[in-house]
């Protein structure tokens, strides 16, 4: 959820909140307020009928009596008494229905005599009258109101947040290998001026730190290339004089450890260039032609272990992958299918402009599938291999992009390449 | 034939150095920069074998130097950055040919024998041992006249053993040759075995001579019967 989103929705909430406090302050008020005109009006009418008491003469016809009730000789002790305000539902037979009625009872004095002198009248309730007209305008203020939070937290948020979202544009962009220091500006807000020094000092000691592992991982696997060089040379010179057998033995054990010790230097310094690599943009193979090249090469060997080789490729499949990059994935997947095979086994290659799919026959794998990809990791270890290929595969695949998946199922291994959909344009 | 190998880890230059003058080339060592520069411009040679990482400036410097002043020696880089490394970095400064450390001596040899070739087309293009002769443009190779029809590879590696005939010869210096980059993850043993099993049949059948002696645990060595 965007923080301007959150924002608007707690102003939205607690707008509800007040607006309804104050539709319950209005509402009763209102409700107060018109019973409260009634007893007046009432108070008055007592006044007159009081008044016409005083002055004598009979009334009883007079529309002024309609709801008044005058009794006289009540005991005097009540003549004290305040006016008497009483507010109930009453039967009303005139409306068939129960209503809301004030009745206001004083007790005048008139010539030595103490009355009583009763009027009622309807109260309208806001509930009957108001209420739905209330709620709409309420409502209505609501709305108004959270259509200005909404669009002026948006606006505002934009200027505000603007920094904020510049930086995060700029930790995007930022890459650990890239020699420029990380790109920021500068803001008038104090929070995100700190945010962005502590950004700043972060990815600059990161970078450097980077930088450092980066520069001895390749002059150590560099360095190592020399005395291994210097150590061959000097074995196969020494091959070549008079040997007894076990001297032989012994050469020929170290010759080949040399070997395995070079090409594990090799693939390592191979991983951490690809680690760090920039692909260029703009940079396509053409699968169609190097797939089958890179067969007719494998050929030879994979006749030797008698495998049958189908393929189906579409044509002009062209995809984002440096050429020799591209070279070095086939090559790896090309000898593992042969590699990982049994005598007679079976390849088959399946390229299309959405896919690469490579399926050989072999034993299951021995380690989790998931782990195959991981460096070091023999997929059978009955074989001597040192396990990097796929590492080098799958480093490969997501510098451009592509998705690489394996599976293995009834004898056959399979491997999958999607390929990155290609930018228009 | 004169070689300038520049090299300076004194151990691998006399090692190579050793094994190219075994081999009957005159070959000089030059350790620095400038050392190679001198000789470069009081000598010529027909072949320079450039170390690419030397303690006083880049060996791709020297390379481009050459190529400016117009020497006519054929280079091969010696690096112990692999030909992948080259391409990703784009590197195409004129050089003839790469290899990489650690390289077998004989590799080193097959090379330099390929870029005389390549530069010398006319003279002497057919390979004699024994009874074999190879013609290196046709790739012919026959037996006593009678020819072989030997795949590419196993001309190759025909080749290969001609050239360095007399040496030791392990089974993954063979794999390297004829593979190159795809020996990487591959069981080369058991593919040159096959090889060299069938370069020996194709032979014997044609009636000639089994020169190929089999060194237990190592690999091949190619030479005449005594």
């Amino acid at each position: 959820m965007k923080l301007n989103y959150r924002y608007t929705l707690a102003y939205a909430i607690i707008t509800f909140f007040v607006l309804s406090i104050g539709f319950a302050i209005v509402y009763a008020a209102l409700s107060r307020s018109a019973t409260q005109a009634t007893i007046g009006k009432l108070e008055g009418l007592n006044a007159v009928v009081t008044g016409q008491l005083r002055r004598g003469g009979s009334y009883a016809g007079h529309p002024s009596r309609a709801n008044v009730w005058v009794a006289r000789g009540v005991p005097a002790d009540t003549a004290r008494h305040a006016p008497l305000v009483r507010l109930r539902n009453e039967w009303e037979p005139a409306l068939q229905s129960e209503v809301r009625m004030v009745r206001v009872t004083t007790y005048p004095v008139v010539r030595g005599q103490v009355y009583r002198v009763t009027s009622r009248a309807a109260v309208v309730e806001p509930r009957d009258a108001y209420l739905t007209g209330l709620m709409l305008v309420f409502a209505w203020t609501f709305v108004f109101l959270l259509a200005l939070v909404v669009i002026l937290s948006e606006v505002i948020s934009w200027r505000i947040l603007r920094p904020f979202t510049q930086t995060l544009r700029g930790i995007q962009q930022f890459q650990l290998s890239q020699q420029q220091r990380i790109a920021l500006e500068p803001s008038r807000t104090t929070e995100f001026n700190v945010l962005n020094e502590f950004l700043l000092r972060m990815t600059t000691r990161a970078q450097s730190d980077y930088q450092g592992l980066k520069e001895f991982s390749e002059n150590a696997s560099h360095e190592l290339q020399t005395p291994i060089a210097t150590i061959k040379a000097k074995l196969e010179l020494l091959l070549d004089s008079e040997l007894t057998e076990p001297q032989l033995r012994l050469l020929t054990a170290m010759h080949d450890e040399l070997e395995r010790l070079s090409r594990i230097n090799h693939s390592l310094t191979l991983l951490a260039k690809l680690e760090h690599f920039d692909t260029r943009p703009g940079t396509f193979t053409d699968l169609s032609q190097l797939l089958p090249a890179t067969e007719a090469a494998f050929a030879d060997l994979a006749e030797m272990k008698n495998l049958r080789t189908t393929q189906h490729i579409a044509p002009g499949v062209v995809v984002p992958l440096d050429e020799a990059l591209a070279q070095l994935l086939l090559n790896n997947l090309l000898s593992n299918a042969i590699r990982h095979n049994q005598p007679g086994g079976e390849i088959k290659l399946q390229l299309t402009p959405e896919f690469l799919l490579l399926e050989n026959t072999g034993h299951a794998p021995t380690a989790p599938v998931e782990e195959l990809f991981g460096r070091f990791k023999k997929g059978n270890a009955a074989l001597d291999s040192i396990g990097i290929g796929l590492a080098i595969v799958r480093r490969i695949s997501e510098l451009y992009g592509h998705r690489i998946s394996y599976t293995y199922a009834e004898g056959w291994h399979r491997i999958r390449l999607d390929f990155a959909p290609v930018p228009a344009g | 034939m004169k070689i300038l190998l520049i090299e300076d880890h004194a151990e691998l230059a006399a090692s190579i150095a050793g094994y190219l003058t075994q081999e009957h080339y005159i070959c000089e060592v030059a350790a620095t920069f400038d050392e190679a520069r001198e000789k470069l411009v009081l000598f010529t040679y027909d072949v320079v074998l450039l170390d690419i990482m030397l303690p006083d400036g880049n060996g791709i410097n020297l390379l481009k130097l050459l190529r400016k002043e117009g020497v006519d020696s054929s280079v091969i880089i010696i690096s112990a950055q692999n030909a992948l490394d080259f391409k990703l970095t784009g590197l195409s400064e004129g050089a003839d040919d790469y290899i990489t450390k650690p390289f077998p001596l004989p590799e080193l040899h097959a090379r330099i024998k390929a870029i005389m070739r390549r530069r010398s087309p006319q003279k002497n293009n057919v390979l004699t041992f024994q009874d074999l002769t190879a013609d290196l443009d046709s790739l012919e190779c026959r037996v006593n006249g009678k020819l072989l029809s030997l795949t590419r590879k196993e001309t190759n590696l025909l080749l290969y053993f001609i050239h360095n005939k007399g040496r030791m010869l392990s089974r993954q210096a063979i794999a390297a040759h004829l593979w190159g980059d795809y020996t990487d993850n591959l069981d080369s043993v058991d593919f040159v075995y096959q090889h060299v099993k069938n370069l020996r049949k194709k032979i014997t059948d044609a009636g000639g001579q089994d020169y190929i002696s089999t060194v237990y645990g190592f690999g091949y060595k190619f030479n005449a019967p005594e």
